[in-house]
């Protein structure tokens, strides 16, 4: 296995999160995070189910069934920024460890580090990096950032803040 | 143009197993031909070895990186230097 730069996993990220982007043929924001789940590419027919629940323990967290299918289990009070992005950061962990992530060999390198991957990759699925340049050009800032691609807003100033991949 | 067309590529791989199939296959190469790479890159691409796609992928971001690095920034003198007295400046640049 070879050893990956943060830089480069970022860059892998952000292309896998832009694939999802251009498989729902969205043009602007916001990004329908729900509907991604709901209707995935079919290599994610079995890892992409969304489970509503009470809960006070998590936002959401992901698991499978002993027959391999793959759920969110997300609270059910979250409002809907925060689902969103609960729903976009556990979405890794359902492609990671999906029969076509395992293909992919994304286990070795995300694995280790999930969850902040996670959140890495759940702002750029929410706000992709070519939605988000058209944004800047158009003169938007980091205040409208949250409100435009309906994410939290600490999210939104992290998203604010990361490097550029898609143009490197 | 190559970066981008890397960019594609692996947007690609997550929604079409057909990517990830050909490389397991040791058919990258034909993928890399209906992709914007120039000649020669195309062909160090298709050469990459790797265990898996992510690793190649990541194998060719450096590939793909290296070729498009921005040259060197050219060198300008120290602004520092304007301020040395005349005759240091004429001893500095002696020693050098």
């Amino acid at each position: 296995m070879i050893s990956i730069t943060r830089e480069e996993c970022q860059w892998l990220l952000g292309n896998l999160a832009r694939g999802l982007v251009e498989y729902l043929g969205v043009v602007g924001p916001p990004i329908p995070v729900e509907d991604l789940l709901e209707h995935p590419p079919s290599p994610f027919d079995m890892d992409f189910g969304v489970v509503n629940m009470y809960s006070h323990l998590w936002d959401a967290t992901f698991a499978r069934t002993p027959s391999q299918r793959g759920s969110v289990f997300v609270r059910i009070d979250l409002n809907p920024e925060e689902r969103r992005y609960s729903l976009a950061r556990e979405a890794l962990t359902a492609m990671v460890t999906s029969e076509h992530g395992r293909a992919m060999g994304l286990p070795d390198l995300l694995l280790s580090s999930l969850r902040e991957w996670g959140e890495y990759f759940a702002r750029q699925l929410m706000a992709p990096d070519p939605l988000v340049v058209a944004f800047r050009e158009r003169g938007g800032g980091e205040d409208d950032l949250a409100k435009t691609f309906q994410m939290p807003a600490r999210v939104a100033t992290l998203r604010w803040q990361d490097p550029s991949t898609a143009l490197n | 143009m190559s970066m981008q067309a890397l960019n594609q590529l692996v947007a690609r791989s997550i929604i079409d197993p057909g990517v990830v199939q050909a490389f397991n296959a040791g058919r990258i190469g034909d993928v890399l031909t209906d992709l914007d790479f120039a000649t020669d890159l195309r062909g160090r691409l298709a050469e990459v070895k790797a265990e898996t796609w992510a690793e190649y992928a990541v194998l060719a971001y450096r590939i793909v990186r290296a070729e498009i690095q921005v040259p060197a920034r050219i060198q300008l003198p120290s602004p520092a230097e304007g301020l040395l007295p005349k005759q240091e400046r004429a001893s500095k640049r002696h020693v050098a």
